[in-house]
C-alpha cells in the first residue's frame, strides 16, 4: 500500500475505537432484561473493530520496507489563548500490532463473557464496561498524541475499577476496586509528571509531527538537555513515565492490587489484567522506547530493567505457595510482565513488545480457561477443592495445557520463543540479571505444572466438603445440580479458549518477523545464543520435572491435606503471605496517611475556622462600632437632641403668644425703639 | 409770650400724666379731658383755631363721654386696688420702652437744628377756605370720611349690641 | 412768640411716650385707649407745629388734621365697643386676664 492509502487510513484510525464505544453508550441505555442485544451490540461492534484493525495490520505489513512505516494524524482540538491543544493518530506497526492483538483477543473474551456471566443479573452493565474498556484500550494504542494517551489510560482505569468492583456489594470487591485505582494513580502522578517535563522542554505533546518537531522526534535533542538527578532531560522524563508504567503494569512495589483484581469476573481478569491493560504501560514505555534509549550511559534503563527483574522473581515466588487458581495466574502475570519490562530495559524493544503479544494471547487463554474451570465446577476457586477434572472437562484441560505449557516456554510454543528474547538480551547486559530471570523462568514452569496436577490430574476432591463455602461465590446460584459433579463449559465458552490456543502455539514463529516489522535490526549475533538457550531449556525441564515430582507423582487426596511445600515451614508461609507486603504497607503508608489526615483535620478545624472565625467576629466588631457611633451616637442622638431642642425652642417661644394684647404691644414698641437706635446710631 | 406756651404745657403734660396713673377710673378720664383742653390750648396757640374748635368738640365732646359711658357700663374695677393692682404685670417693660422712646425722640430732635421762630405776617388760612376746600379738593376723603364714621357707627352698635340681642 | 419749633417737638415727643407708657403699664383697657388717645393727640399736635412753622399758607395741614382726629374718634368709639363686648364676656376689662388667644 503507498503512502498516500496508508496516511488516509491514519486518519480512519479513530473508527477503531468508535464501535465499541458506540456500543457501550447504548447499551448504557438499555433495560436490565435485554441480555441477548447486549451482548450482540458488544460482540459485533467489537468484530467489526477486529476487522478495522485487520485490516491496518495488513495495509502496513504490505509495505515491507525495511524503514519503519509511520503515518500520522494530527489534528487541533482547540484554542486557547495563544496555545492550542492537539490531537494525533497514528498508524504505526506497533500500533497496528497492539490494536490488532486487542480487539482480537477482546473478541474472543467477549464470546466467553457471554457464558461466565449468564446467569448474573447485571449482563447489560458488565458488557457496557467491557466496550467502554475496549474502546478505551484502542485509543490508547492508537494514539499519537501524549494527552489522548493519558486521557484513554486514564479511562482505562476507571473501567478495571469498575470492572473489579463488578460485584460491589461485596467488602472484598469494593476493597479491591479501590486499591487498584489509588494504586495506579500513585504511578500517574509519575506519568503526568513525564508528560508535563516533556511538554515543557519540547512545546508539543504530540509524539510525531510532520514537521519533525514531535515530542519523540526531539527525543535526540533533548539527551543534551539537562534533567534532574544528573540525568538528560530525556532520560528524566523516561524515569518519571516509566513510574507510571510501573503502576499500571504492577511492578514491584505499586504491584499490590493486581492480585486483589481477581475480585472481579474472570473475563474482566483475562482481559484487562493479563492480555490488555496491563500490558499498556509496557506499551507505553515502548511507545516513548526514543526517550529511554536517548541516552546511552543513563541508569534509567538498567533501573527499568531490575525493577523488571526483581518483580519477575517476587511474584514468581508467590505464585508458588497460593491455593486461589486466579491468584496463580494474577501473580504470574505480574512476574510476567517482569519479564517484559525486563526486556526492553535490557534495550530491546522486539524482546519485551513480543512478550507482551504473545503472553497476550496466552495468559487470556489461561484466565478463561480457568473461568471454564470455575464455571464447571459450580464457582469454585480453590485449587484445593479441585481434582481430576481432565476427565470432566476435557476441551477444557487440553486448551489450559497449551496455555500452561506456552506460559512455561515450552518449546515450539509461543512462549519459548519471546521468553527466550527476553532472557537473550538480558544475557547480553546482565548476568546477574539473566540468572535471576532463568530462576524466575524455572519458577513459572514449576508453579504452572503444580496448578496443572492440583485442578486437572488425581481425583475429583470438591464433593468433600458443604458445597457451600467456596470463594467468591453469586449470590444467587443458579446451577441446577448442586453439589453435583463438574461438567464442561457450553460452546460459547470453550471455542475461544480453542482459538486462543492455535495461537499460543503458532505465534512464537513470527519473532524474527516480528523484530523486522518493527523496523529493528535483527541482531542476530550468535554470541550467548546457545548459552541462553540451552539455559532455558534446562530449568524448564527442571520446573516441569520437580512439579511432576511433587505434585504428580502422588496428587492430593483430600481438600484439607496439606501441599507438600508446606514442610517449609515458615517460607512457605511468607510466599503464601505474599511476602507480607500488604500488612507492611498497612503500617508504614496506611498509618501515615492517616495521621496526617487526622492532622489536617485539626488545621482545618482551627486554623482555617479560626481565621474564618476571626474575620467574621471582626466585621461583626465592626459593625457594632459604626452601629454605636454612627448609628447610636450621631444619628440617634444627634436626631434625637435635635428634635429636642426644636421642641424646647417652640416651647420657649410659645411664651411670646401670651394672648395678651398688652405684651404684644409691648413687644412692638420695643422694636420700634431698637429701630429708632438704629436711626440715631447710623 | 412764650409764658402761655409753658403754662399750656404744663397743663397737657399734667392732664397725661395724670390720665394714665390715677387709680380711680372717673378721674382719669377727667384728667384726660384737662389734657385735651391743653391740646386745644396748644391749637390756639398756633393760630389753627378751627383745629382747636373741632378738639374740644369731638375729643372732649365725643371721646371722653364715650369712655364716661364704656367705664360705667364696665363698672367693677373703680376704687380700692393699690398701686401693683393698678399696673398690669411686666410694667416695667413699658415703662422703659417709652423711656427709652423719649429719650432717643429728644435726641433726634436736638441733632438737627431746628430752631425756628414763628414766620411772621402770614396769613392764616379761615374756616371759609377750610370748608371750602373740603368740598373742593378734599371731597373724596371728606366722603370716605363719612362712609368710615357710618361703618364705625354700626359697627361699634352692632359689637356693644350683640350679647344683648343672643341673650334674648 | 418766638417759640421754637424744638420745643413743641420735643413737648410732642413726651406726650407720646406719655401716652405709650400708659398704653403698655396699665393693665386696664380704658386706660389703655386712653393711652392711644394720648398718642394720638401728640401726633396731631405736632402736624399742627409743622403746619404752623412751615407750611402756614396751605389748608392740606389742617385737612389732615381733621381726617386724623375724625378717624381717632372713629377708632375710640370702635374700640370702646370692643372693650364692652369684651367685658360682657370676660366680666372683667383686665388685660392680664384675657389670655384665650395664648399659645
Amino acid at each position: 500500500m503507498d503512502h498516500a492509502a496508508l496516511q488516509h487510513l491514519a486518519q480512519q484510525q479513530w473508527w477503531i475505537p468508535l464501535f465499541p464505544l458506540v456500543a457501550a453508550a447504548i447499551q448504557s441505555l438499555l433495560p436490565r432484561g435485554q441480555r441477548k442485544l447486549s451482548a450482540g451490540l458488544c460482540i459485533v461492534a467489537m468484530g467489526v473493530s477486529c476487522v478495522l484493525a485487520l485490516r491496518a495490520l495488513l495495509a502496513t505489513l504490505g509495505t515491507g520496507h525495511h524503514e519503519v512505516e509511520r503515518v500520522f494524524f494530527n489534528f487541533t482540538w482547540f484554542h486557547f489563548g495563544t496555545t492550542q491543544l492537539d490531537m494525533g493518530l497514528i498508524l504505526d506497526p506497533l500500533t497496528a500490532a497492539m490494536a490488532a492483538m486487542v480487539s482480537f483477543v477482546g473478541f474472543w473474551i467477549f464470546v466467553n463473557a457471554t457464558g461466565y456471566m449468564a446467569d448474573d443479573d447485571n449482563f447489560t452493565r458488565f458488557f457496557c464496561f467491557l466496550s467502554l474498556f475496549a474502546a478505551s484500550m484502542l485509543g490508547l494504542v492508537i494514539s499519537n498524541n501524549l494527552l489522548l494517551l493519558f486521557m484513554c489510560w486514564e479511562l482505562v482505569g476507571l473501567c478495571s475499577y469498575l470492572l473489579i468492583g463488578f460485584w460491589y456489594f461485596k467488602p472484598a470487591a469494593a476493597a479491591a476496586m479501590k486499591k487498584a485505582f489509588i494504586t495506579t494513580r500513585i504511578g500517574d502522578v509519575g506519568f503526568f509528571l513525564g508528560i508535563l517535563m516533556l511538554y515543557y522542554k519540547t512545546g508539543t505533546l504530540n509524539m510525531y509531527t510532520a514537521d519533525g518537531n514531535g515530542a519523540l522526534q526531539q527525543a535526540g535533542a533533548l539527551a543534551h538537555v539537562a534533567g534532574w538527578w544528573g540525568l538528560s532531560a530525556a532520560s528524566t522524563i523516561a524515569f518519571l513515565l516509566f513510574i507510571g508504567a510501573m503502576g499500571k503494569s504492577a511492578q514491584f512495589p505499586l504491584h499490590v492490587w493486581l492480585p486483589d483484581a481477581m475480585e472481579g469476573p474472570t473475563p474482566v481478569s483475562a482481559l484487562i489484567h493479563a492480555a490488555t491493560m496491563v500490558a499498556a504501560g509496557v506499551f507505553m514505555v515502548g511507545r516513548m522506547y526514543p526517550l529511554f534509549t536517548a541516552e546511552p550511559g543513563s541508569w534509567v534503563m538498567d533501573f527499568v530493567m531490575w525493577i523488571g527483574c526483581f518483580t519477575a522473581v517476587f511474584s514468581a515466588t508467590i505464585a508458588v505457595a497460593q491455593f486461589d487458581i486466579k491468584r496463580v495466574l494474577a501473580y504470574s502475570t505480574c512476574s510476567q510482565l517482569g519479564f517484559m519490562v525486563m526486556g526492553l530495559g535490557a534495550g530491546s524493544l522486539v524482546a519485551g513488545q513480543f512478550h507482551l503479544l504473545t503472553h497476550a494471547f496466552f495468559k487470556a487463554l489461561l484466565f478463561l480457561g480457568s473461568g471454564c474451570v470455575i464455571i464447571g465446577t459450580h464457582h469454585e476457586q480453590d485449587m484445593r477443592k479441585m481434582g481430576g477434572l481432565k476427565k470432566y472437562m476435557p476441551i477444557t484441560f487440553w486448551c489450559y495445557l497449551i496455555g500452561m505449557l506456552a506460559l512455561s516456554g515450552v518449546p515450539p510454543f509461543a512462549g519459548f520463543f519471546s521468553k527466550d528474547e527476553i532472557l537473550l538480551e538480558t544475557f547480553r547486559r546482565s548476568k546477574a540479571a539473566w540468572g535471576l530471570a532463568t530462576f524466575a523462568a524455572f519458577l513459572t514452569a514449576f508453579y504452572m505444572t503444580r496448578q496443572m496436577f492440583m485442578v486437572f490430574a488425581g481425583k475429583w476432591r470438591g464433593g468433600d466438603q458443604d458445597h457451600g463455602d467456596g470463594h467468591d461465590k453469586h449470590d444467587d446460584h443458579g446451577h441446577g445440580h448442586h453439589g453435583g459433579e463438574p461438567h464442561e463449559v457450553p460452546w460459547n465458552m470453550w471455542l475461544p479458549i480453542a482459538v486462543l490456543s492455535v495461537f499460543a502455539i503458532g505465534l512464537g514463529f513470527f519473532s524474527h518477523n516480528y523484530g523486522l516489522y518493527l523496523g529493528v535490526e535483527g541482531g542476530e549475533a550468535a554470541e550467548g545464543k546457545a548459552i541462553v538457550m540451552g539455559a532455558s531449556l534446562t530449568v524448564v525441564a527442571l520446573g516441569l520435572l520437580f512439579g511432576w515430582l511433587i505434585y504428580g507423582r502422588k496428587t492430593m487426596e483430600h481438600a484439607t491435606d496439606e501441599d507438600p511445600l508446606a514442610a517449609m515451614g515458615a517460607l512457605f508461609t511468607f510466599l503464601n503471605r505474599k511476602w507480607y507486603i500488604d500488612e507492611f504497607y498497612e503500617a508504614t503508608v496506611f498509618r501515615f496517611t492517616a495521621v496526617c489526615a487526622v492532622f489536617f483535620r485539626l488545621f482545618d478545624k482551627l486554623v482555617v475556622d479560626g481565621i474564618l472565625h476571626a474575620i467574621a467576629w471582626v466585621a461583626w466588631a465592626i459593625s457594632q462600632m459604626f452601629r454605636w457611633l454612627g448609628d447610636e451616637f450621631f444619628i440617634n442622638g444627634g436626631f434625637d437632641s435635635g428634635c429636642e431642642t426644636v421642641r424646647l425652642g417652640g416651647k420657649t417661644l410659645a411664651t411670646l403668644q401670651s394672648g395678651r394684647v398688652q405684651n404684644y404691644f409691648r413687644v412692638l414698641s420695643l422694636g420700634a425703639a431698637i429701630l429708632l437706635l438704629i436711626y440715631f446710631f447710623t | 409770650m412764650e409764658l402761655i406756651f409753658w403754662i399750656l404745657s404744663a397743663i397737657t403734660v399734667l392732664g397725661a400724666i395724670l390720665a394714665i396713673t390715677l387709680r380711680n377710673l372717673i378721674h382719669c378720664v377727667l384728667s384726660l379731658i384737662l389734657f385735651f383742653l391743653g391740646i386745644a390750648g396748644h391749637y390756639f396757640l398756633l393760630r389753627a383755631d378751627f383745629i382747636a374748635a373741632v378738639q374740644i368738640l369731638i375729643y372732649i365732646g365725643a371721646v371722653a363721654v364715650l369712655m364716661l359711658f364704656a367705664i360705667m357700663l364696665t363698672r367693677h374695677v373703680t376704687g380700692d386696688e393699690g398701686p401693683r393692682e393698678v399696673l398690669g404685670g411686666k410694667w416695667w417693660a413699658g415703662m422703659g420702652t417709652a423711656v427709652i422712646i423719649a429719650g432717643l425722640l429728644w435726641a433726634i430732635i436736638r441733632k438737627d437744628s431746628l430752631a425756628q421762630t414763628l414766620p411772621a405776617g402770614t396769613a392764616a388760612t379761615s374756616v371759609a377756605e377750610i370748608g371750602k376746600a373740603l368740598v373742593a379738593n378734599w371731597v373724596v376723603p371728606f366722603e370716605a370720611m363719612a362712609v368710615l364714621l357710618t361703618a364705625a357707627l354700626i359697627g361699634a352698635v352692632v359689637i356693644a349690641l350683640e350679647e344683648v340681642i343672643r341673650k334674648r | 412768640m418766638n417759640i421754637p419749633l424744638d420745643h413743641y417737638l420735643m413737648l410732642s415727643a413726651f406726650l407720646f411716650a406719655i401716652g405709650l407708657c400708659g398704653a403698655l403699664a396699665r393693665k386696664n383697657a380704658i386706660i389703655v385707649l386712653m393711652g392711644i388717645e394720648i398718642m394720638f393727640n401728640a401726633g396731631i399736635l405736632n402736624l399742627i407745629v409743622f403746619w404752623h412753622y412751615r407750611y402756614f399758607a396751605s389748608v392740606t395741614a389742617q385737612m389732615f388734621a381733621i381726617f386724623a382726629i375724625s378717624i381717632a374718634a372713629a377708632e375710640s368709639a370702635i374700640g370702646l365697643a370692643l372693650v364692652i363686648a369684651v367685658y360682657r364676656h370676660y366680666k372683667s376689662v383686665t388685660l392680664d386676664e384675657m389670655t384665650s388667644l395664648k399659645g
